[in-house]
């Protein structure tokens, strides 16, 4: 058959049309939650998508804005999900890569203020970058009088239970210097739960930082490109020979679009078909790259696409 | 005061002598911003008591219109009092926590209970408008896992608070998932200084994080909103043509002041500074024209000589 035009034309595809794709690409990188998983519950078929895919030669890494857990632990939680041949340098989580860049782009001279939790903290660590060492459940000072540490010169802000406003008004005190950076994990404005919850995303907390301090974060996080930076530069990746898989429009497929990535929209997690016609259909320009070039209804679609060519 | 002027263009002119008696003549509304206009935290700006008592005493009505959602009106009262202001009437204290108990119960009405992010302020308000509320009941260990969410919540309400978090912003998130359920804010001031050159996060660094969280816009009760003039009006007689509004932010008190049509002084004891009002007036931007002030004075104590005749 024909090949597909690959112009943020929102194609549904099954069957061989996957398997023509797949077969144009050597490196498939997916966003994790909805897509692969949704919280503790892998998406039927994921595992063996892939384990295929590494049969068929293919590169596979998994790119989240998800900052809590250290990468070590999402291996655990591959392996807990079923996933068997999933290794550490393959994980690409906004925290590591918010420590690549503090270490490698920035190199920072001093300590980080982080709003985050231990997946951030982790990473820092391991990548060797001082943070300023508080114990947060005995806060000392007040809201006016709290100390400030003088050697910190950056502030990263991502994803916190435990945020609050002491934390918030130290934040916004350090980025009065303008020497000091301001970076973000990731923009995500929230995230869903069981039952119709959500819960608020590194997005949110940020946005209370910016305006206190009247200063724009950096984000290293999708849709900025930065972590595909990380990847190509371990891995020597090749934007056109790489499919990015997400279930988020405003940040894994305008990811794919920034990077020069083809970009397939997967129909288990946040967006949904409906929301990515309506920004095909839409006036504004800005508004195409947040359309995906395929879509699928589940990477389980996958198996079949291989199967079919087998029958 | 004579003198043509193009429509909308304020002039950021700086006043002083018999230009302000002049104007003092031919206002008789005075609306006063608070922080940074008449005090300073703790202190009154000198002069100010006497500006106020001199204002009262020549037949003026004075408003004081507040942002600040840290209090209910009697402790303002009971600060008036404490730094010398020896006029004041507690009606003539316009905060932005008091009008946004009025609006949930005489404009929106609310049937249902409000969640509230706020403090003493918010709280004492609205239980003084008999409206209910729910926001501080959490379980140390509480998360937006496990916690209770109320049934009836039909108002998000978000103002200035100290003991702000994770939690209480996940609650209002999950409420406003319901587009039935209002989402006001008492005000949208990003931050406010404190003494030793720190800042204080303000209540629009809450809004925002809310707004992020749930993709919704709140509706903001105070300045620049006109919400808190109609208050005003809805309780006295006000003509806006003989009102002026005298604050130290040109993005709240001035654009506050165009959106309801009042003229505006600046006064540089505060937060903006001479040469920011003037960049706004000579930019190409017509928007920016709203946060210019018609006039500027350097501390309100300029009125004094106004008064010795």
């Amino acid at each position: 058959m024909a090949g597909l035009v690959s112009n943020r034309g929102c194609h549904k595809i099954r069957g061989s049309q996957i398997r023509e794709l797949l077969d144009s690409k050597l490196n498939v990188l997916f966003d994790c939650d909805g897509v692969i998983w949704n919280g503790e519950t892998v998406v039927a078929g994921a595992p063996e998508v892939v384990t295929l895919l590494k049969q068929q030669g293919k590169k596979v890494f998994f790119i989240t804005n998800n900052c809590t857990r250290p990468r070590a632990s999402y291996v655990s939680k591959f392996i807990r999900l079923g996933f068997t041949d999933v290794a550490e340098e393959e994980i690409f989580s906004s925290a590591y890569c918010s420590a690549a860049y503090l270490r490698d782009v920035a190199k920072l001279q001093g300590k980080v203020y982080v709003i985050g939790c231990q997946g951030v903290v982790k990473e820092l660590r391991e990548a060797g970058v001082p943070i300023v060492e508080e114990d947060t459940d005995a806060p000392t000072g007040t809201i006016y009088d709290y100390p400030l540490d003088p050697d910190v010169k950056a502030v990263l802000v991502g994803y916190d239970e435990k945020f609050d406003f002491i934390k918030l008004a130290k934040a916004c005190c350090y980025l009065q210097n303008t020497e000091c950076l301001f970076l973000a994990t990731d923009p995500d404005p929230w995230h869903p739960l069981r039952g119709g919850r959500i819960t608020p995303g590194s997005g949110s907390l940020t946005a209370a930082v910016e305006t206190a301090s009247s200063r724009k974060a950096t984000v290293i996080g999708k849709p900025s490109c930065f972590m595909f930076e990380c990847i190509a530069s371990q891995f020597n990746l090749d934007p056109s020979q790489s499919l990015m898989v997400g279930d988020r429009l405003e940040t894994d497929i305008l990811f794919g679009a920034n990077c020069g990535l083809d970009t397939m929209l997967t129909l288990t997690g946040v967006s949904t078909l409906e929301e990515a016609r309506g920004y095909k259909d839409s006036d504004d320009p800005e508004r195409k790259d947040f359309v995906p070039d395929y879509v699928v209804e589940t990477i389980a679609d996958f198996i079949e696409a291989y199967e079919e060519e087998e029958g | 005061m004579a003198g043509a002027r193009a429509f909308g263009f304020k002039e950021c002119r700086k006043i002083g002598g018999s230009q302000i008696r002049n104007l003092l003549n031919a206002k008789d509304f005075f609306l006063f911003d608070c922080d940074g206009v008449i005090w300073h935290g703790e202190k009154a700006i000198t002069g100010a008591p006497k500006v106020v008592s001199s204002l009262i005493k020549h037949g003026k009505n004075v408003f004081f219109v507040t942002n600040n959602c840290t209090r209910p009106r009697e402790n303002y009262l009971n600060k008036f009092l404490r730094l010398g202001f020896t006029d004041v009437m507690q009606e003539q204290i316009f905060s932005s926590s008091y009008c946004s108990a009025l609006y949930l119960r005489d404009v929106a009405k609310v049937q249902g209970k409000v969640f509230v992010i706020g403090g003493e302020g918010v709280r004492n308000e609205l239980l003084q408008a008999g409206i209910p509320f729910v926001g501080d009941e959490d379980a140390p260990d509480g998360t937006i896992f496990n916690c209770a969410l109320a049934s009836d919540v039909k108002a998000v309400l978000v103002g200035h608070d100290d003991k702000f978090t994770f939690l209480k912003l996940a609650k209002a998130s999950c409420y406003l998932r319901d587009p039935e359920c209002l989402f006001l804010a008492t005000d949208v001031d990003p931050w406010h200084p404190l003494q030793d050159g720190r800042i204080l996060p303000g209540s629009g660094c809450l809004t925002a994080a809310l707004e992020v969280a749930t993709g919704r816009k709140a509706m903001v009760i105070g300045k620049p909103s006109p919400f808190m003039f109609e208050c005003i009006s809805s309780q006295f007689r006000v003509d806006p043509a003989q009102c002026l509004m005298v604050g130290d932010r040109l993005e709240t008190d001035m654009l506050f002041g165009a959106n309801c049509g009042l003229d505006t002084m600046l006064t540089l004891t505060g937060i903006s500074q001479m040469k920011t009002a003037q960049e706004y007036r000579d930019s190409d931007h017509s928007t920016n024209q709203s946060f210019v002030p018609d006039y500027v004075v350097d501390t309100i104590a300029d009125f004094l000589p106004a008064f010795e005749n």
